[in-house]
Order: structure tokens, then C-alpha cells, then sequence
């Protein structure tokens, strides 16, 4: 299948292309738009870091946090004032965003705004969203479910692909590994990689222990590092972390959000190892190990 | 009595499309009852065929999980350059070549085109019947 190449950004924002062999892409932002202020300081110190680093990036945060664990747990700003604020980050910062999108809806308001729109793990296979997703015509970012093998994507990408769809990336956030666990296949990236789209790798949910804390989910963050250095290593063409300045006062995923301070340390590796492994492949060509026919 | 006598039409043998899942052209082989499926693009040029002993094979070899192989295209598990009969040709050259290449199903093209399908049974009691 012929690699193809997801270009994310419309207007006048910066246009990051992502696929193929072309360098490694960022997708990070706070989990949850917290506030306007918030989000504004967010996007300027991870785009001060992106840019030392030099590593082209796409700022991601929600309007709506749908899959809490607790009714109490904080739900977001909701539609309205959040993707106000995503096109007020668009504005300023020239930056292409992406939110997700629980509610079928929502799918329209969200694509006017946002130059990627983001189907959620759990709904990866749910026809409405993925609709939904498609009609808006803005390249489509498909979490692999947790529940989900690599090869059963090819499903939900037909269904994206059945409603018009065909600009796709495709990401791991980790699969159940009995309750309350993750474990990352590494194998599922060449796996959705046979789709031609590009592969994602969500470092940040991968380390996640979902609702192992009775009502929310723990994290495991030490582990990220590792997990990114495999995963850039192995072959991915994004990498999407939820990055915030103070991860404990964080109002969503408190567990699992990555603290700024180390987003630069991260980035850099992310970013060298990505590069050697395109340098091994330019000196050695392709692997050459195939399946039996 | 030639092959356009005897051969099964379109509608009595599997006929895929290439974007098909192997699933689905399983199943369709199993409604029919058929173990040869072709896959055709929009305009019916043959592009190959799937046999159920080419998917025997296939699942003593791969080493991936049945779940996985279902979900692949069909066209992954085609033979890409099969042997075909011309609609024009005589049922003794068919026999003839179904012995050679000991298979029992020819699908039958004109011009490239997908017409039907040479089932050895059927040939056989039409030859016996001449």
C-alpha cells in the first residue's frame, strides 16, 4: 500500500504535513481546555519548546472530557467557549488545533474550527461519530479502542473512507491487558501502517491505568520516555502527548498528562531517534524480513 | 455444444469484488457452494482468483491469527495470473487444460472480461451426453 501523506492546517495557520518519510510530527496540548488563559500560556510554551527542539507541532485540547469516570469529575467548558477558544489559539499562534468529539452532534461545529478532528478510543467504532468525523471533511485523527486489534482499524478506516474520508492518521493509546491495565503492541503500528495512512503513537494514555484509582484513572508517567523511544524507533510519523504546567491541579487526566518540564528532554529524543531510524533506512533500504506467503 | 453452453453464468458462482474482505469472499464461497471465488474490478476484467486450496495452504503457512487474515482484501490472497479458458476455445481444449493444470474450475474471459465459470462436472456430461 502506497504511504500516504495527512496535511492538517487550513487558513492561515501553519500547514504540518505528516506521513510517510517526512520528519516527526507533535500533537500536544492540556487534556482538557481548562481556560482561556490557560490554554493561551499552554500554546506558548509548548511552541517555544517545539521550536528550540525544531519539531513542527499541532495543539491539542478538549471542549468536553465525555468519558469520566466520576459525575463529579470535571466535564470541560463545553462546545461553545471551547472551540472559541481553539479558534482564538488558532489566531494567535498561527498553530493548527485538533479537539475530539464525543457526540455525533458535535461534529460539524468541531471540523469549522479545528483542522483535525480527533474520534476517540472508545468510539473508534461507533458509525455516527465516524461519520460524523468524515462529513466534516478536516483530516480525521482515529484512535485505536482499547479493546481493539491493529488490524481490525481497517474497519473503522472503511467507514471513514465509505463517508468521504481519506486523509487519516491512525493512533495507539495502548490496549487492555486484563482490567485496570495497558500494555502497548508495537507491532500494531506496521500493522496499521499496511492502511497507507500515518501512525500515530499517544505516549501519554499508553502509561494510563484506566480507572485503577476506583473513580479515575492512575498513570504510570515514568514510563513515557521508554515508551517514546520505542515508539519513534519502531516507526511512527506523529507523536501525541497531553502536556501540562502544573499535572497535578490538572482537571483532566492529572495522571497521565506529562509535566512541560520534561516535554523539551522527550521531544529531542523523540525527534533524533526518529531521524536515525530514516537515516537506517536510507543507508539499508526497506526491512527485509516478510511474511510467509 | 461449446463452453458458452455449459460454463456457469455470473450469477451462479462467486464473483468479487477486489476490495472485498477474505471473510466475505469466504462466505460467498460457502453460499454457492463453490470453492473458487473471482475477483473483478468495476468493469468485470478479471483481476484473480481465490481457491479454497490456495487458503488451506495459506493457513498451514501464515503465522498470523485467522482474524487478522479475514480482515485482509481479498486481492491480497489471489492468484493474480490464473488460468483461464477463452469463451471462444472448445470444451476438449478446457478438459485438456484442467487435466495439465490439475484444477477443476476455469474461469472463462473474453478479452480479459470475466464471462463465467468452467466447472469440470458439467463438461464431462456434456462431452459423455455428444
Amino acid at each position: 500500500m502506497e504511504s500516504k501523506i495527512v496535511t492538517v492546517g487550513y487558513g492561515k495557520v501553519k500547514q504540518v504535513k505528516i506521513g510517510d518519510k517526512l520528519p516527526l510530527v507533535f500533537i500536544g496540548g492540556p487534556c482538557a481546555i481548562e481556560s482561556h488563559e490557560h490554554a493561551f500560556k499552554m500554546a506558548k510554551d509548548i511552541g517555544d519548546i517545539c521550536q528550540k527542539v525544531g519539531i513542527e507541532w499541532i495543539y491539542k485540547s478538549c471542549y468536553d472530557k465525555d468519558c469520566r469516570s466520576s459525575p463529579t469529575s470535571f466535564h470541560g467548558v463545553g462546545i461553545d467557549e471551547g472551540l472559541k477558544i481553539l479558534s482564538d489559539v488558532r489566531d494567535e499562534f498561527g498553530l493548527p488545533v485538533v479537539s475530539d468529539f464525543s457526540d455525533s452532534t458535535w461534529g460539524a461545529s468541531t471540523g469549522e474550527v479545528c483542522d483535525l478532528v480527533q474520534v476517540p478510543a472508545y468510539l473508534c467504532r461507533q458509525t455516527s461519530i465516524l461519520r460524523a468525523a468524515a462529513k466534516t471533511s478536516k483530516p480525521v485523527l482515529l484512535k485505536k479502542g482499547q479493546f481493539m486489534s491493529p488490524w481490525n482499524m481497517k474497519n473503522s478506516v472503511r467507514k471513514l473512507e465509505a463517508h468521504g474520508c481519506n486523509q487519516i492518521i491512525l493512533a495507539d493509546r495502548g490496549t487492555f491487558f486484563g482490567y485496570n491495565m495497558l500494555v502497548n503492541d508495537m507491532t500494531c503500528f506496521p500493522i496499521m501502517a499496511t492502511t497507507g495512512y500515518p501512525v500515530c503513537f499517544d505516549a501519554g494514555h499508553s502509561i494510563q491505568l484506566p480507572t485503577s484509582m476506583g473513580n479515575i484513572s492512575g498513570g504510570q508517567r515514568e514510563f513515557i520516555p521508554h515508551l517514546v523511544r520505542s515508539a519513534t524507533a519502531n516507526g511512527i510519523n506523529a507523536l501525541f502527548m497531553e502536556v501540562h504546567d502544573n499535572p497535578d491541579k490538572a482537571l483532566s487526566d492529572a495522571n497521565t498528562v506529562i509535566d512541560i518540564k520534561y516535554l523539551e528532554n522527550i521531544l529531542y529524543q523523540a525527534k533524533k531517534v526518529h531521524e536515525l531510524r530514516l537515516e537506517l533506512l536510507e543507508k539499508l533500504g526497506p526491512d527485509n524480513v516478510h511474511p510467509k506467503k | 455444444m461449446n463452453i458458452k453452453d455449459v460454463m456457469l453464468s455470473l450469477d451462479n458462482f462467486p464473483v468479487i469484488r477486489e476490495s472485498v474482505i477474505l471473510k466475505e469472499a469466504l462466505e460467498e464461497m460457502s453460499n454457492k457452494k463453490i470453492g473458487i471465488a473471482c475477483v473483478v474490478n468495476n468493469d468485470f476484467k478479471l483481476l484473480g482468483i481465490i481457491t479454497d486450496g490456495d487458503i488451506r495452504r495459506k493457513i498451514l503457512t501464515i503465522q498470523k491469527p485467522l482474524s487478522s487474515i479475514f480482515i485482509d482484501d481479498c486481492i491480497d490472497h489471489a492468484i493474480l495470473s490464473p488460468k483461464t479458458i477463452d469463451i471462444n476455445d472448445t470444451l476438449e481444449l478446457a478438459v485438456n487444460l484442467m487435466g495439465e493444470k490439475r484444477v477443476w474450475d476455469l474461469p472463462v474471459v473474453e478479452n480479459g472480461i470475466l464471462k463465467g465459470l468452467l466447472h469440470l462436472h458439467p463438461v464431462v456430461s456434456a462431452l459423455l451426453r455428444k
